[in-house]
């Protein structure tokens, strides 16, 4: 049975009730020094993150909260930006960066582009609400179908902007007062750290998971409500206010997905405490393995909370177009869809663009017949690839069906256990042209994980893989003494 | 902090007055009274809290005493929350008890005037009833956050009229009984060249590209399209960077962001007004930076050569006066050409600005939206890019975007152009938040770049159509006798109907807009753009003949009805006051006042050379 820890090696921090303030250290900021102080059989069971504790310089331009904002680009886009200044083309730049950081599909553009839409000319109306209230109707007839819910769901539940990010900034804005907090099982996708502190200067709860799998579990990086009911209470005990909980279903960076029985535990954990959830589906046709059996929580009879229970979903994934910026939230509340709705003059998205989308999520028989069979074949077979080329290569990954990306344990490679020790081996990747994303962006707790992103086109693989071997083999005989890490062999698609 | 006043566009002058408050006990039940003594404490406890918050920013805490903050932000959000459900109650129980009833825009107001008893309650009622607008929506709601139930409440008190609007849209064919929006600020006369222009081929360009995650201040080759066309049209003297430009879904964003990376909450910007109501907005919102007023007068005197003259001694007094309430200012936001005044700062006069700025180390944020929108050819306008050396470029950050010069406030486009790195940097996080789709952002860079289109098709044409346009209305309001402000920049007059208002008060202005809205004509009041004179109407005009017409039809219409009211209101005072014996001081009082008013009026005229 998994033994809850005692209350003392939880406290990740020092003072208790001490909150927002720059003496609360939090993960981001002594991360490495406490993970090295603690005894090998604690753990590290949350962390509140606390954006003001990552950064030092003032600037003589900048308000306080510019110069965090400030941060958050500078550090963020570092690979980014090297990325940029040399990136990879079969004829101009064969020696260019291989980007499989990003998580973008780039398997389909060829699909999307024959599908020429049809193009509709209204310049006029800044709020054009002419065509959202189509694309409202469209997006409902699409959820109803796509995420199987037992009634058609209602188009005025419907609220929609330029992307996740802005809806995360949304929500955050209007669920929690400044300095309160949601809560994120880690890893997570790292960048919803600063969507939410942007504008809202709401905080991150992080529940830890990690790759061990103890007591009744049945898979590393599992989400069991103890941690949960311990991360609350943890925040709690803080002083810290937490508001609601963030899940990402399928789980970015890890592929996972929840069973409904799971899903339901979790809303049934957030009603208990009163929390929002918030439910990021913005893979959910990116489920290539037809097994997984992916259910969204609209497709849940009878939700714990509905009032409570907001999910959202984007083109940028399932239909490769992060650059299209189009997201969507669906709830039932209506004070919450209108006070969202009331920063859309923010978040807004061209009318004709929107037009666009409306044909494009109408064009079920396109979707159905041409661009989800194509895409998961696609995806399936560049995710075949990789994996054996991990398994030639001896590292253990885990990946499950889901997403663009397999999470990758790299802690062998490393010298050592830190953060500093991936880091270095991200820039080796760097060096050697090829851009991953390290654990420690997306806050796992266990130095060593990288996500790699699968979703490209044949050739650049080749060359990714190759790059990643090189450096991988030249570095696996420097590291003399591999921690004892238990190996996952990848889970089959039969969950 | 969540309950701020000042820079809160449906706000309005506080009920503090005596007067006001005896009024309201001899006509209404304890209901309503206990409703405006809650609003007074809200307001109270709000303003003590953000004093506190002040003097802690203020103040170099150590960092266990920071710890100290928290329980006031507790605090804060509880009192808040309490003061919501209180005035929610009270709000649910007057209107079960007595005739409470919220003055809807649809319905006839005509009914406000049958009675001359009736139409005081009812004002007295309509009073309270436009203070309780900011919660309106705040049923008792544990779900959002006060911020959020505000954010709501908000943006339903500014938006409700363009809600309307969009639900019953004038037609000339199909819906002649539609509203007519004068309100709103689009220039809609040359939609047919831009549909055109937006039709052609090169238009419909997909990439991979354009589908992925580019960099976040905008795709390079529009942030360098950007650099050339503002280069070109704002005449500057050296090219401009295109790693200074930073692109984002509109100019209300990019002031959103912008106030964000400059200011911390509570923070201040100078803003003369009548100013740009979306800013007042913009700043409220997301970002909860105050916007301190710099209020300009209608009247001329010695020290205001023209009407609503902005000078750097206003500039100063306004500075002095936030600094002695505690209020940090860390910039000023001008708009040129203005809006709502149709203004356009001469060279020196924004130099003056922007050495005052320099003298306190304030930003200067320069909102040039309207800069192509210069129809009369007489008028030289000088963007404050086009300066040879600017006071302080490492603070002066210039906004310009598509909405209002090509008419396509539906595309979503608003750029920053600062010289400071480290801003153009911060700003680029926002990337995330308000981004645009890289097939629009495609378009406006074959848009921009298209010079030969723009410089002899596009600017001709829409300079002769926004000249006849002004010509019309100009001409009607010249022979209506209506004052107005127009310096051929712009889309809009900025008019003074406050002769038809008696007494002259915000409240008397919202009752003539509504009167507009009941003859489905909008227009906006003086008090959206924070002015501090009642009476005053901002009138666009770039619409096409034919629904100008119609609009102004409705507009005379509402005007007369507004004077018979006055008359018979006369006639009734006369009365009454016959009847009580008294001497007719009152309406010789009112007589003398209506003189000055008109001479008042007549002067601001002739300066303007009507």
């Amino acid at each position: 049975m998994f033994t809850l820890p005692q209350k003392e090696s939880r406290k990740p921090t020092t003072c208790p009730g001490s909150v927002s303030t720059r003496g609360l250290h939090s993960i981001y900021g002594d991360g490495l020094e406490r993970e090295a102080a603690r005894k090998p059989d604690q753990k590290l069971l949350y962390g509140v993150g606390d954006p003001t504790a990552m950064f030092s310089s003032d600037s003589p331009h900048l308000s306080s909260r510019g110069s965090i904002i400030k941060w958050f680009w500078d550090s963020a886009e570092e690979g980014y930006r090297t990325y940029h200044m040399d990136e990879y083309d079969e004829d101009r730049n064969p020696g260019g960066i291989i980007n499989l950081g990003t998580s973008e599909n780039k398997l389909c553009f060829d699909l999307l582009s024959r599908r020429r839409p049809r193009s509709c000319v209204d310049v006029g109306d800044s709020a054009g609400p002419h065509c959202e209230g189509i694309l409202r109707e469209e997006v409902a007839s699409f959820l109803s179908f796509y995420c199987k819910s037992p009634a058609p769901l209602k188009p005025e539940n419907v609220v929609v902007l330029n992307g996740c990010a802005s809806l995360f900034s949304a929500l955050a804005t209007v669920l929690c007062e400044v300095g309160e907090a949601f809560l994120i099982p880690a890893p997570y996708y790292g960048a919803i750290t600063q969507h939410v502190y942007l504008y809202g200067n709401v905080r991150l709860v992080c529940v830890y998971l990690d790759s061990e799998v103890t007591g009744l579990e049945t898979h590393p990086f599992q989400l069991t409500v103890d941690k949960l009911e311990m991360a609350l209470q943890g925040a709690i005990s803080e002083g810290v206010k937490v508001k609601g909980l963030i899940l990402i279903n399928p789980q970015n960076p890890l592929g996972d997905i929840y069973s409904p029985g799971e899903l339901r535990e979790y809303l049934e954990f957030a009603k208990r405490h009163a929390l929002h959830v918030m439910v990021d589906e913005v893979y959910m046709l990116s489920v290539f393995e037809e097994s997984v059996g992916y259910r969204s929580v609209l497709s849940l009879e009878g939700l714990p909370d509905p009032q409570k229970t907001h999910v959202m979903w984007a083109t940028s994934k399932d239909f490769g177009m992060s650059g299209l910026r189009f997201g969507t939230l669906y709830t039932e509340n209506q004070d919450v869809a209108t006070a969202v709705a009331s920063l859309c003059r923010y978040h807004g998205l061209s009318g004709f663009v929107q037009y666009q989308m409306a044909q494009l999520l109408r064009d079920r028989d396109w979707i159905n017949q041409v661009y989800l069979p194509e895409n998961h074949a696609r995806l399936k077979a560049a995710h075949t690839y990789v994996s054996e080329e991990l398994r030639a290569l001896g590292v253990p990954f885990l990946s499950h069906g889901a997403g663009f990306f397999i999470w990758v344990d790299l802690r062998k490679f490393l010298p050592e256990a830190t953060f500093e020790e991936e880091r270095l081996l991200w820039r080796r990747f760097l060096e050697n042209k090829v851009l991953l994303s390290f654990g420690k962006a997306f806050e796992c707790k266990e130095p060593g994980w990288f996500r790699l992103v699968f979703s490209d086109k044949a050739h650049r693989l080749r060359l990714g893989m190759q790059r990643i071997r090189q450096v991988l083999e030249g570095k696996s005989q420097v590291a003399e003494d591999p921690p004892s890490c238990q190996t996952q062999e990848p889970r089959g698609p039969h969950r | 902090m969540s309950i701020q006043s000042r820079s809160n566009p449906s706000d309005i002058p506080h009920m503090s007055d005596g007067q006001v408050w005896d009024q309201a006990f001899r006509n209404h039940s304890i209901h309503t009274c206990l409703m405006e003594m809650v609003l007074s404490l809200q307001q109270a406890v709000a303003d003590h809290i953000t004093q506190l918050a002040t003097r802690h920013q203020q103040q170099d805490l150590v960092p266990e005493e920071q710890g100290h903050n928290q329980p006031i932000w507790g605090q804060e959000a509880l009192l808040g929350r309490l003061m919501f459900q209180m005035v929610n109650h009270l709000q649910f129980g007057a209107t079960g008890g007595q005739k409470f009833q919220p003055p809807c825009p649809s319905e006839d107001s005509k009914g406000d005037v049958r009675s001359r008893e009736q139409a005081q309650v009812s004002k007295q009622i309509y009073k309270i009833f436009y203070q309780l607008t900011n919660f309106e929506d705040t049923s008792i709601n544990y779900v959002l956050s006060n911020r959020g139930v505000e954010t709501s409440a908000l943006y339903h008190g500014s938006f409700q009229d363009y809600n309307t609007y969009q639900g019953n849209k004038y037609h000339e064919d199909k819906n002649t009984s539609g509203f007519i929006n004068l309100g709103t600020s689009e220039n809609k006369l040359c939609t047919d060249l831009l549909t055109e222009r937006l039709s052609r081929s090169d238009m419909n360009y997909i990439d991979d590209d354009l589908l992925q995650y580019s960099d976040w201040r905008g795709q390079p080759f529009l942030r360098e399209e950007v650099a050339q066309f503002l280069t070109y049209y704002c005449k500057a003297p050296a090219p401009l960077d295109p790693e200074n430009v930073v692109v984002l879904n509109g100019c209300s964003s990019v002031f959103s962001a912008l106030a964000t990376v400059l200011c911390d909450p509570g923070e201040a910007f100078l803003v003369p007004t009548p100013t740009y109501s979306d800013f007042v907005f913009s700043a409220h919102l997301y970002a909860k930076v105050d916007l301190v007023p710099v209020d300009l007068e209608s009247q001329v005197s010695d020290a205001n050569t023209h009407p609503f003259q902005l000078t750097v001694d206003k500039l100063e007094q306004a500075l002095l006066n936030a600094k002695l309430e505690g209020k940090k200012v860390r910039g000023l936001v001008l708009i040129n050409p203005q809006n709502p005044l149709g203004h356009i700062y001469s060279q020196d006069s924004l130099m003056e600005y922007l050495e005052f700025a320099k003298k306190h180390s304030l930003h200067v944020i320069i909102d040039e939206i309207y800069m192509l929108s210069v129809f009369d050819e007489s008028i030289t306008f000088r963007s404050v890019l086009s300066m040879e050396s600017l006071p302080d470029p490492n603070k002066t950050h210039m906004i310009w975007g598509t909405s209002k010069d090509f008419g396509i406030s539906g595309f979503r486009f608003g750029t920053l152009y600062t010289h400071n790195k480290e801003v153009a940097l911060a700003m680029s996080s926002f990337g995330y938040l308000h981004g645009i789709s890289g097939i629009t952002q495609y378009k406006l860079h074959r848009l921009l770049q298209d010079r030969e289109w723009i410089d002899n098709v596009y600017l001709p044409t829409n300079h002769s159509r926004l000249q006849e346009a002004h010509r019309f209305i100009t001409n009607e309001l010249k022979s209506s006798k209506i004052p107005f402000l127009s310096h051929g920049s712009g889309l809009y007059v900025w008019i003074s109907l406050r002769k038809y208002l008696d007494p002259c008060t915000f409240e008397e202005e919202l009752l003539l807009h509504r009167r507009f809205l009941d003859k489905k004509l909008i227009l906006s009041c003086g008090k959206t753009f924070m002015c501090k004179e009642p009476g005053w109407f901002r009138l666009v005009f770039a619409a096409t003949p034919l629904l100008l017409k119609h609009a102004m039809q409705r507009f005379y219409t509402v005007l007369v009805e507004q004077e018979q009211d006055w008359v018979v209101k006369q006639l009734e005072d006369a009365i009454n006051q016959e009847v009580e014996d008294l001497p007719a001081s009152d309406a010789s009082q009112s007589y003398s006042r209506e003189v000055i008013l008109t001479s008042g009026l007549e002067g601001c005229c002739s300066d303007l050379g009507l």
